[in-house]
């Protein structure tokens, strides 16, 4: 008898056990928004090759009064207005200086415009009227080479940390673009902390942590100023495991932070933006699949102006969209 | 005089019927990609093509996931090159056909 009554025993337990972490997990990765939704506010932009249109639009960067858009198949940076407005241009097709290969996401520092040049692999470096400054990196997987960077971010210091695409990696660069460290096997995918799977961009917080969006992966990773691995989230375990809810992604493709320390992802297949705390904590999101106002054809890239204004790219509408927080005018 | 009338239609046929081949300045191959929504990894096909001697346009359709190699008529791109070449994008290779242009 009290050998039967043992596995009913254990089933039993089994089942409150398997029942209880159904529920907290449930909690953990069906998440609740915490904050009202953003508010659509006006869009601009068509295909074409003419001044505020678009072939593939792919990063973004704001300052209080100007957004720059990287325009990848026109090889171009567009300048608008926050009202959308176009101002300037520059940049065209090629591998020499002021000349580009496919930009991609796009970081503002020192009132410098940093480009991820991602056919020519290396980051480009503008002044915001559009003067060619500098490069760092050249192709390779060496240290302090790079095949198809995605993304920049840049410390006070002026060290750079490269999303490294192809190779798999983060890499921590000087201003003069020498090797500092790296996370990350080179050139190898990896699904746990600390290993990327097509990496596609990168932003670093105030105080120095680093937050990586981790495109295939379907995550964020976040590591520490001294080069820790803190935590990760998206979905179950934050491993790889894409979906459609609240939290989920289907594939990161750029991430930056709001005035408020805010972490906003682009959610690229689930056609939308996710807005975080810096712990993970699920905030909001706004968007859905479509072509109206207010919809995506693939989110890929998001920035956050000092108003709270959120701009984001519309890759397969070829168009930028403006956002406000619900409790602003 | 027969004999040499339809020698000179034979030729001509012959000529007709290769033409379009003659004329065709260079090759197209189209190849069935998965998962080519993403342009990171688009841009990677197309890099790693026109690295490739004799390659001379890429044009990629997002949305049916098929990449067009535009390529002079002398390159000739084998399944297993293209296959590596396109899993090496972080794709799923599914078929080659080429066409002249």
């Amino acid at each position: 008898m009290r050998q039967r009554k043992r596995p009913l025993k254990f089933l039993a337990l089994a089942t409150v056990v398997g029942l209880v972490a159904l529920l907290a997990g449930y909690g953990a990765w069906f998440p609740s928004a915490q904050e009202p939704a953003y508010v659509f506010v006006d869009a601009w932009g068509e295909p074409g090759t003419g001044p505020g249109q678009f072939r593939d639009p792919t990063g973004i960067a704001v300052t209080d009064n100007e957004v720059f858009v990287s325009d990848a198949r026109n090889a171009r940076i567009q300048v608008f207005d926050h009202d959308g407005r176009f101002l300037r241009q520059f940049g065209a097709p090629g591998e020499g200086l002021g000349q580009l290969g496919r930009p991609m996401n796009l970081t503002i520092s020192n009132d410098e415009l940093y480009v991820a040049d991602y056919w020519n692999d290396r980051i480009q470096v503008f002044s915001l009227e559009g003067k060619p400054l500098r490069t760092i990196g050249r192709s390779g997987q060496g240290p302090g080479e790079l095949n198809a960077p995605g993304g920049v971010a840049v410390a006070t210091n002026g060290d750079l940390y490269v999303v490294d695409f192809y190779n798999q990696r983060i890499q921590h660069l000087d201003p003069e673009g020498r090797f500092i460290e790296q996370w990350g096997t080179t050139g190898e995918v990896g699904i746990w902390a600390g290993e990327f799977n097509y990496p596609t961009d990168v932003a670093l917080a105030t105080d120095g942590t680093l937050y990586v969006a981790d495109g295939y992966n379907d995550r964020v990773q976040v590591i520490s100023a001294q080069g820790k691995f803190l935590h990760k989230w998206g979905g179950p375990f934050a491993m790889n495991i894409f979906g459609p809810f609240k939290g989920w992604f289907a594939t990161t493709t750029s991430i930056a932070f709001g005035p408020q320390g805010s972490v906003f992802v682009s959610d690229f297949y689930n056609h939308r933006v996710q807005k975080f705390a810096p712990d993970g904590t699920f905030l909001s999101a706004f968007g859905e699949e479509g072509t109206g106002p207010g919809q995506f054809n693939y989110a890929i890239a998001a920035a956050v102006a000092p108003d709270g204004s959120v701009f984001v790219v519309d890759f397969g509408n070829h168009r930028i969209q403006k956002w406000r927080p619900h409790d602003s005018e | 005089m027969k004999k040499m009338f339809f020698k000179m239609m034979g030729v001509l046929g012959i000529w007709v019927l290769l033409s379009p081949f003659a004329m065709a300045a260079g090759v197209q191959y189209q190849v069935r990609v998965d998962g080519l929504a993403c342009p990171y990894c688009a841009y990677g096909i197309e890099k790693q093509f026109k690295q490739i001697y004799g390659v001379e346009k890429i044009d990629i359709d997002l949305e049916k996931g098929i990449v067009f190699v535009d390529a002079a008529d002398d390159v000739e791109l084998s399944e297993d090159r293209v296959k590596t070449l396109i899993n090496d994008s972080g794709f799923t290779y599914r078929s080659i056909t080429r066409e002249p242009r």
